[in-house]
């Protein structure tokens, strides 16, 4: 009932254009993340979903209807936004109950639904503070439960975890997958972090400046970015960046690092004798004994014990700084020579010109108007 | 819109297109004003012709005659010189007297602040009757000033009753009405500036005239410069003070723009003249109000940035 | 700051105590003159100390002043009245017309909005007469001259650019956000308009109004030159009456006293807005 699609939108403020020819499907049920840096466009495509402003060019349909020339009020979707963008003066009860008033429900219909609402969000307790008196995380949940009282069958929310404490958005990346799934809306998510990117979304859309740069699961985005911009985004710590040559042997296609050949699993042909950057994940390197054939030999700058993980920084003998990544408990070396390996199956190559990445499967990159 | 069937809420009953809401909304604030801007229209007609209400049958256009006799007409030249006077003195002193009244207040005390409101009366005066305030005690008879100017031995001062002192009294009225106003705007400038600056200049032993002069006013410049244009747009039209105190008299000592259109209108009913007088200092107003606007609109934004 | 000396703050009492006499003192000595007979307001020296009386307010209030000459009539409370009645109505139109417009400047951006609203605004530049005097001789045509419609409607342009600028203002600082959530919800921008722009807004729309009845009420060129003697307001008619009742100095400090009370009043009660509106929000108190 309530798929969402865009198609060929622009939305241009004075000169700058900030959505470019963009389109976009969103089926019915499916959790679509926007994700991408500040100014991207995310929050102005949510927007123009929603019906608060208007595109240049362009058409919106939500559930199969044309929706652009639509007010905001009869487009049936609900919304959170970032600052949360509770009213002042009504209490937090009034606040979530306002989708309801303009139903024209009556007053126990309200209160029943605000009051399952607020359970499931666990505020029923402060629902009769004013925003004021409430703390961020409590005026975050006002906010969704706003944008949920309704059962709108399209939800859209941006960044709703943005401005709460690191705590509470673990909390909520938790918990809110379940509770979107529960509700069986569509849903539009907005978001600069990538974990939650990764942990919310049915497929996740790239955007920088105005365009999709990719589209796809968490899955394909994380093992296969479009191009080094997207790989740079997914992953913590980032992805380690190198500018190699590739060249062919007998035994395959294969790049030099630090004077050892490291073969690369894939059809790379194209990129022989190109300059090349190699993308590899900290998590697909690990440290080996000498002996081991492809080790590299590399110094231990310095050692990060995260909670989950070890980060370890080391330099090669080129001087070329290199992160590693490992399950915290599983042995490493944290100071001195140590020889590091590289998982060939799990690199990425990427043309260094155009920083878009090379190889056979699947790339699902966009070009401006191009639909998935 | 088509018509489709959902359980989305139907559009109904009173809508209007988003694109025509904001001139729906301003229209009837515009209809009026509209019957202000054809007046104005009028007076640009009749500041080129020739037209007395007490001889209504000789009205026609002279062209640029009312403008051409303006410069061989000594009662001009009298009338630009006064207002342009009485418009620079009483923005020069009130500045001064406001700024040094300002940084007197400057500190947030109990005391500083119900003073600050105290010194707001003068301004919520109407001017009218702030002017009949001083006639009252400028009296020649009993008035209350003239007894403390015999007491420093000006005998006989005759306040605004004398050309010599008219001038200086009408003045002295406006200075007393009108520096709580650029008092309290640059109060409110001083007291918003950040503190870092002084804090580092207090610190380092900097003399305090060299941060007045190098920290304090290069700072609070966007302030004083709303605060005098404000002023002199309001101080070379002024009426009230004048009229009311004394009608442009004695002779033409005080026939400011304003007051001697007033009279060219109603006593010597020569509509012409009196609408060039106009047409003359809206040109002055207009100037100054385009330097004014840049100036006020830079504050409001900034002002707008810290709400 | 911190290290002023024993000179610098006695110099600075000095000056602040001939600041506030300055600026008290003209309202003080009318206040007390206000309780004054005539005989006690002409000695020679001034008096400090007198016995009031209230008879120069009786006299206002009912109407009638008894002179050596006899009874004269005094129109003094029609005058009050009319300003109040002029003040009063002249915001309410204002805010009417104001307010909406406000909301659109804010809100809606549209073609032209920004130079209305300046045009709006020059028109507190421009001088009063060059617009009142042809008035005159338009209201005389359209039977406008010497009515309270008129006068209201030419009150309009001390009101409206206040009202329109400094309401704008504080609709511009609600976060659009705020609104746009409300209409999502469902909501007309009518009901946005009501339950949410106007309820934010309410003390800067309410200032916005108090200070527009303090210019109303203070305005004086307006009636001067619109009205005859049954229409005007206290500015314009204290002036007349200085002139009709000759010598009754207790009488015309009394009707000061009235006329300039609403406004100081109402300014000490809107002090903490009174810098924003006389800047038109320039300057944030």
């Amino acid at each position: 009932m309530a798929s969402l699609e865009l198609r060929k939108i622009v939305k241009r403020y004075k000169s700058q254009t900030v959505l470019d020819n963009l389109s976009l499907t969103v089926a019915d049920g499916e959790t679509l993340v926007l994700f991408g840096p500040s100014g991207a466009g995310k929050t102005v495509l949510l927007r123009l979903v929603a019906g608060v402003i208007d595109p240049d060019e362009g058409k919106i349909f939500i559930g199969g209807e044309d929706m652009t020339d639509v007010d905001a009020e009869f487009r049936g979707v609900g919304m959170a936004f970032q600052n949360f963008a509770l009213f002042p003066h009504m209490s937090a009860f009034d606040n979530i109950a306002t989708p309801l008033e303009a139903k024209r429900s009556s007053p126990g219909t309200i209160k029943a639904g605000v009051e399952s609402v607020a359970k499931l969000l666990k505020i029923a307790h402060v629902l009769s503070h004013k925003p004021r008196a409430l703390s961020n995380g409590q005026k975050q949940r006002t906010a969704l439960a706003r944008a949920l009282v309704g059962s709108p069958p399209l939800l859209l929310l941006d960044d709703p975890l943005r401005n709460v404490d690191a705590k509470l958005r673990f909390e909520m990346r938790l918990e809110l997958p379940r509770l979107l799934a529960d509700r069986g809306a569509t849903v539009v998510y907005v978001t600069q972090d990538y974990k939650e990117a990764m942990a919310l979304g049915d497929r996740i859309a790239v955007m920088s400046q105005g365009v999709i740069r990719q589209l796809g699961t968490p899955e394909q985005i994380y093992r296969e970015p479009a191009n080094i911009e997207i790989a740079r985004l997914f992953g913590d710590p980032t992805i380690n960046l190198l500018d190699v040559k590739p060249a062919r042997d007998s035994r395959g296609i294969y790049v030099g690092l630090s004077n050892v050949q490291v073969h690369l699993a894939g059809a790379y042909d194209t990129a022989v004798g190109r300059d090349c950057v190699i993308g590899l994940r900290p998590e697909a390197l690990s440290f080996v004994e000498e002996s081991t054939p492809g080790a590299i030999p590399v110094t231990v700058e310095a050692e990060t014990p995260l909670n989950e993980k070890i980060v370890t920084l080391v330099r090669t003998v080129r001087g070329r700084e290199i992160l590693v990544s490992r399950p915290a408990g599983t042995p490493g070396r944290s100071e001195g020579k140590a020889h590091i390996a590289v998982d060939g199956k799990s690199a990425l190559l990427f043309d260094h010109a155009s920083g878009d990445r090379i190889g056979s499967k699947n790339v699902v990159a966009l070009r401006n108007g191009e639909a998935a | 819109m088509t018509a489709v069937v959902s359980q989305r809420p139907k559009p109904s009953g009173f809508r209007i297109s988003k694109r025509v809401l904001p001139y729906v909304l301003s229209l009837p604030a515009l209809l009026v004003c509209i019957g202000i801007l054809i007046p104005f229209l009028t007076s640009v007609v009749y500041s080129f012709q020739r037209y007395r209400l007490s001889q209504p049958w000789a009205r026609q256009f002279n062209w640029g005659d009312n403008y051409i006799s303006f410069f061989t007409d000594p009662k001009f030249w009298n009338t630009l010189k006064v207002s342009l006077l009485y418009a620079g003195t009483t923005v020069v002193l009130e500045l001064l007297l406001g700024l040094a009244i300002a940084l007197l207040l400057q500190k947030r005390s109990t005391l500083n602040n119900f003073i600050s409101i105290m010194l707001l009366m003068p301004l919520m005066t109407a001017p009218a009757l702030a002017a009949l305030m001083w006639k009252l005690m400028t009296n020649p008879g009993f008035g209350v000033l003239s007894y403390l100017a015999s007491l420093i031995g000006l005998q006989d001062f005759r306040w605004a009753s004398s050309p010599s002192t008219a001038l200086f009294t009408v003045v002295l009225v406006d200075i007393w009405v009108y520096t709580p106003f650029i008092m309290i705007l640059l109060l409110a400038g001083l007291r918003s500036l950040p503190t870092q600056p002084f804090e580092a200049a207090a610190l380092d032993g900097v003399p305090r005239s060299f941060v007045f002069f190098r920290i304090t006013l290069p700072m609070l410049t966007p302030y004083i410069l709303t605060a005098t244009l404000f002023r002199l747009l309001d101080s070379i039209q002024q009426f009230d003070i004048i009229y009311a105190m004394t009608q442009g008299g004695p002779g033409d000592t005080l026939t400011v723009f304003q007051v001697e259109a007033y009279l060219n209108f109603f006593q010597s009913t020569n509509v012409g003249r009196s609408a060039a007088l106009m047409i003359i200092l809206w040109a002055i107003t207009y100037f100054l109000s385009n330097i004014f606007i840049k100036n006020w609109l830079r504050l409001r934004e900034r002002a707008r940035g810290q709400a | 700051m911190e290290h002023t000396s024993l000179l610098e703050r006695i110099l600075r009492g000095v000056a602040l105590t001939l600041v506030v006499i300055f600026f008290m003192f003209p309202i003080v000595w009318i206040f007390m003159m206000s309780f004054q007979t005539n005989e006690t307001i002409l000695r020679i020296p001034p008096q400090l100390i007198f016995e009031p009386t209230l008879a120069n307010y009786t006299a206002l209030i009912t109407g009638k002043l008894m002179t050596a000459a006899g009874t004269l009539d005094i129109a003094f409370m029609r005058n009050l009245g009319n300003s109040v009645f002029l003040s009063v109505t002249s915001v309410a139109v204002s805010l009417l017309l104001g307010v909406p417009a406000a909301y659109a400047f804010a809100r809606h951006k549209f073609r032209g909005s920004e130079d209305i609203a300046f045009t709006l605004l020059s028109f507190k530049f421009a001088p009063a007469l060059l617009v009142l005097l042809p008035l005159t001789l338009y209201f005389q045509k359209l039977g406008l001259a010497n009515t309270y419609i008129g006068l209201i409607w030419v009150y309009q342009l001390i009101c409206l650019p206040l009202i329109l600028w400094i309401v704008r203002g504080y609709f511009e600082d609600i976060p659009a956000d705020i609104e746009y959530a409300y209409r999502i919800g469902g909501h007309s921008w009518f009901a946005t308009f009501r339950k949410i722009a106007l309820p934010l807004a309410g003390p800067g729309i309410a200032a916005a109004g108090l200070l527009a009845f303090i210019f109303a009420w203070n305005n004086f060129v307006f009636a001067l030159v619109l009205a005859s003697a049954d229409k005007q307001p206290v500015t314009v008619g204290a002036l007349a009456f200085i002139t009709s009742s000759g010598i009754q100095y207790g009488q015309i400090s009394a009707a000061i006293v009235l006329s300039i009370t609403p406004t100081l009043a109402l300014a000490l009660y809107a002090q903490r807005y009174l810098v924003e509106g006389l800047s038109l929000g320039a300057v944030k108190g």
